[in-house]
């Protein structure tokens, strides 16, 4: 059953014959607050978002979660959530069911895709707040590779990208199948940075938060890698926005959180939070 | 000649001292009394009533004459709320029957009466994501200990009289994705395991453990390129590396052995399944990528593969390889042999050479199979290239449609091989799926390349059918067909009896030569368990475990409609005759 993380259809088709019936009554803004409390789910293992760094939890998505319970004036309860299949699947377990094995699910879940057909399939959530714009970019050694050239330009050369992610299928699947033999994996896209900057690879395609964090924690030694700034030929993914999920009955929760979100766009917060990671803030398309 | 008789004269040497070292520690099965599971009727010791997993018992006190009559003898709940698919085989032992449930429990029921006399329950981290339901298969027993893998993939021994735990070892690391759900195999004092797991970048294996310690004394990777061990030192690389693999991928492979296996005493072999390769788009690792999607029968002494077949070549369709290889002996060609059988979840039943994994034969045991049309000579699938799968980014919208589903012609269920009727009895599923390119995924956040898929039934009256099938023909002989897809294991027994459950509830028993069905039992929830039979007191006894659940509520898709009104359980069943 290997590949189940392969699929995400079945998740969907569990959803939607109601096998896994709702649980808990919503969490919206006047229980929170009463509470003192607010539960951010993030990703458990997604630098830059989030990630564990000597025993504590850091990242934008982290730093995001304590600045919104700041000002709902509550204490954030930040727990990290390990990734499923897919995130249709993420939103079962993290905001409107639980885990299987006991995870509780938060008031708020962090990085979830804010997509019109993905939020269509997963009526059981909101998904509010887009705070980001996602895309995938190249960065590599200028002298070492032909940032702007073709792709079939890299063979021979050292690429790095994250196991089973769209980079990883770009490089080993198209053209071909010629730059397969070149690709090394890596398990997650800031890994795959680090073989860069670290002198064991000459190139790396991954998201561009990763690839910016990446150099700016590098410093120095990151001198010489560049980004390509021209578009990938053949390259599928046009990028996508990030947001939030609230429990579909937690609205009043989810109107809070996005005024705040909107706030911290517009008053020069959220570029400031991005910068401290050397990520630069682009705004989501759908925040217009 | 010198050599084999003062190996044998050694033989009785450790033998002794072994039976001079016994009243030092708690009496139990021995090895010796698990290779000879299959013939002691009065218990059940291993996974399978035997090693070789005939899931056969030459009693006939219950036989078609009279099985109509059987009765329950008493029944015991597994409790809680964690009542989720309950597949397990029960061991019974001394009074006592030994069963699994769901999320890694263990409990002890007293053989007479039914009741508990311990229990103990896995605590479970909640960051392990069990891709298919939180189930076990089952439990092995060796001296005084009760032994069973967990869904953090952790092994764990128990004091089979009073449930304390004598070790707990961790297999692998559920961080990173590894869980374990089979049943545990113990040969000549080692216990063998698979691995599982769903995450990319889980590689399978298998592992020997000393069954007193559970020190790991062998290890052997199945994916080409990766070094085995013996005793804590290289043990030579499994294949040759990047003969079927391109670029890294062999190093995140997959072939997870997640059913566990089976042992030959005839040839001391061991057999086990691997699954299917990673990533799951075929066109993104051309070749056959050994060794997924295979048989490996491996030396039970050092952990070095023996000799392999692959099932299917280049898996694209997740069938995965794992189902039990089954040793029998049959006469083929006028020429008497040494054989082993599969019920592959791509539709086609082998039959192999088991001393040296030559191909015999392949034939389809479900109604329809879209890959491929038949085997050649050399054991290689006629395959159908429209049947497979689309490649990433290609045919966007465009489906294909496949079948058996990559849930399979047979999944995990085993099935059994009666040694009267020479014919083995295969829990089997018809049913297809469409598959296409799903261009709006997500994982972990960030926009992915999925597939998306439905599972569709191809026949009006049925999805599940339990098939005679006899080795030596290819031919079905006869078959049972079920509303539901059947999801349990099958036993077969001396008294002309076959037994399987259905997840409508009911444990059924057929006539091992017509198929006819002969008596039925209703149990409360889906039956996806293995039936045993044993002697006690004289009487023939025959048990079953009932609790709805595994992969197929989860992944039915419209097929779920045979299925909606299956509710949950956890119980285990016991039957006899009237007296």
């Amino acid at each position: 059953m290997l590949s189940r993380r392969a699929w995400m259809g079945g998740a969907g088709a569990a959803l939607a014959l109601g096998l896994l019936p709702g649980r808990s009554e919503a969490a919206p803004l006047a229980k929170v607050k009463a509470l003192g409390t607010l539960r951010v789910v993030v990703y458990k293992d997604n630098r830059p978002w989030s990630w564990e760094e000597g025993g504590k939890l850091v990242g934008l998505d982290v730093d995001l979660a304590q600045a919104i319970a700041g000002k709902l004036g509550v204490r954030a309860d930040v727990a990290e959530l390990v990734a499923d299949e897919s995130a249709d699947d993420d939103l079962r377990n993290g905001v409107w069911k639980g885990g299987l094995l006991g995870f509780t699910p938060g008031d708020v879940m962090l990085h979830v895709p804010f997509d019109r057909s993905f939020a269509a399939r997963n009526d059981q959530v909101a998904i509010v707040a887009p705070y980001y714009r996602e895309s995938f970019a190249l960065a590599g050694l200028g002298g070492a590779v032909p940032l702007e050239g073709m792709p079939t330009e890299w063979r021979g050369r050292r690429l790095a990208a994250e196991l089973d992610s769209i980079p990883d299928f770009y490089l080993i699947g198209s053209f071909g199948g010629v730059l397969t033999k070149d690709v090394a994996h890596y398990p997650t896209g800031s890994a795959a940075v680090d073989a860069v900057t670290g002198g064991k690879a000459d190139a790396v395609l991954a998201s561009r938060a990763q690839i910016e964090e990446g150099l700016h924690r590098a410093g120095e030694r990151a001198s010489r890698i560049a980004l390509r700034k021209g578009p990938l030929p053949a390259f599928t993914s046009p990028g996508w926005d990030i947001g939030m999920a609230v429990k579909e009955n937690s609205r009043t929760l989810g109107d809070a959180v996005e005024e705040i979100t909107t706030t911290m766009a517009t008053n020069g917060e959220m570029k400031a939070l991005f910068a401290r990671y050397g990520v630069t803030w682009t705004p989501a398309n759908a925040a217009g | 000649m010198k050599g084999p008789i003062m190996r044998a004269l050694s033989g009785v040497a450790a033998m002794t001292l072994a039976m001079g070292a016994a009243p030092l520690v708690a009496q139990g099965p021995t090895d010796a009394d698990l290779m000879n599971d299959a013939k002691s009727t009065g218990d059940v010791l291993t996974y399978g009533m035997g090693p070789q997993a005939h899931r056969f018992s030459t009693l006939n006190a219950i036989n078609s004459g009279n099985v109509s009559k059987m009765v329950p003898a008493f029944s015991a709940s597994l409790g809680g709320e964690k009542q989720r698919g309950q597949e397990a085989q029960p061991i019974v032992y001394d009074g006592i029957i030994y069963v699994t449930g769901s999320y890694s429990r263990l409990f002890a029921f007293d053989a007479r009466t039914g009741e508990e006399k311990w229990q103990y329950d896995a605590r479970l981290p909640d960051g392990i994501m069990p891709c298919c339901d939180v189930v076990n298969r089952g439990a092995a027993i060796h001296g005084d200990k009760i032994i069973f893998a967990t869904l953090d993939a952790r092994l764990v021994a128990l004091n089979r009289l009073t449930g304390k735990v004598i070790w707990n070892k961790q297999i692998a690391d559920y961080k990173e994705g590894y869980s374990a759900t089979a049943a545990p195999l113990i040969v000549r004092g080692m216990v063998i395991t698979g691995n599982s797991g769903g995450e990319f970048g889980v590689v399978g294996a298998v592992d020997a453990r000393d069954v007193n310690t559970g020190e790991l004394i062998w290890h052997r990777p199945v994916i080409e390129g990766h070094m085995g061990t013996l005793k804590g030192q290289d043990n030579g690389v499994t294949g040759k590396l990047n003969a079927t693999w391109q670029g890294d991928l062999w190093k995140s492979g997959g072939g997870a052995t997640w059913l566990g296996g089976t042992y030959d005493p005839d040839t001391n072999l061991l057999f086990f399944g691997t699954g299917n390769p990673a990533p799951w788009n075929s066109h993104l690792r051309p070749g056959d990528n050994l060794y997924t999607a295979s048989t490996l029968a491996i030396d039970p002494e050092t952990g070095v593969i023996k000799w392999h077949y692959q099932t299917t070549p280049h898996d694209g369709w997740d069938f995965d390889g794992v189902n039990e290889f089954i040793p029998f002996d049959a006469t083929i060609n006028g020429k008497p042999m040494k054989l082993g059988a599969k019920a592959d979840r791509n539709g086609y039943f082998f039959v192999l050479d088991r001393t040296n994994g030559k191909f015999i034969s392949a034939n389809k045991f479900v109604m329809q199979t879209t890959w491929a049309n038949g085997f050649n000579k050399a054991g290689k699938p006629n395959v159908i290239p429209e049947g497979r799968p689309p490649a990433p980014g290609e045919g966007k919208g465009k489906s294909v449609f496949a079948s058996p589903s990559f849930l399979g012609g047979k999944n995990w269920m085993p099935m059994a091989y009666s040694q009267d009727t020479g014919l083995f009895y295969i829990p089997s599923n018809d049913w297809g799926m469409d598959i296409w390119n799903e261009p709006i995924a997500y994982k972990k956040g960030a926009a992915y390349l999925g597939a998306g898929f439905t599972i569709k039934s191809i026949a009006e009256d049925h999805i599940g059918a339990l098939r005679a099938m006899d080795p030596k023909t290819g031919k079905i002989v006869w078959e049972y067909k079920n509303k539901a897809p059947l999801w349990g294991g099958v036993l077969s027994t001396g008294g002309n009896l076959v037994f399987t459950g259905t997840p409508e509830g009911y444990l059924k028993a057929f006539d091992a030569k017509t198929g006819q069905e002969l008596w039925k039992f209703q149990t409360g929830s889906g039956v996806v368990g293995s039936p045993v039979t044993w002697e006690q007191d004289g009487e023939q006894y025959v048990a079953v475990m009932s609790g709805w659940g595994g992969a197929v509520p989860l992944w039915g898709g419209e097929v779920a409609k045979s299925f909606k009104d299956i509710n949950q359980g956890g119980a285990l069943w016991v039957f006899k005759l009237p007296k």
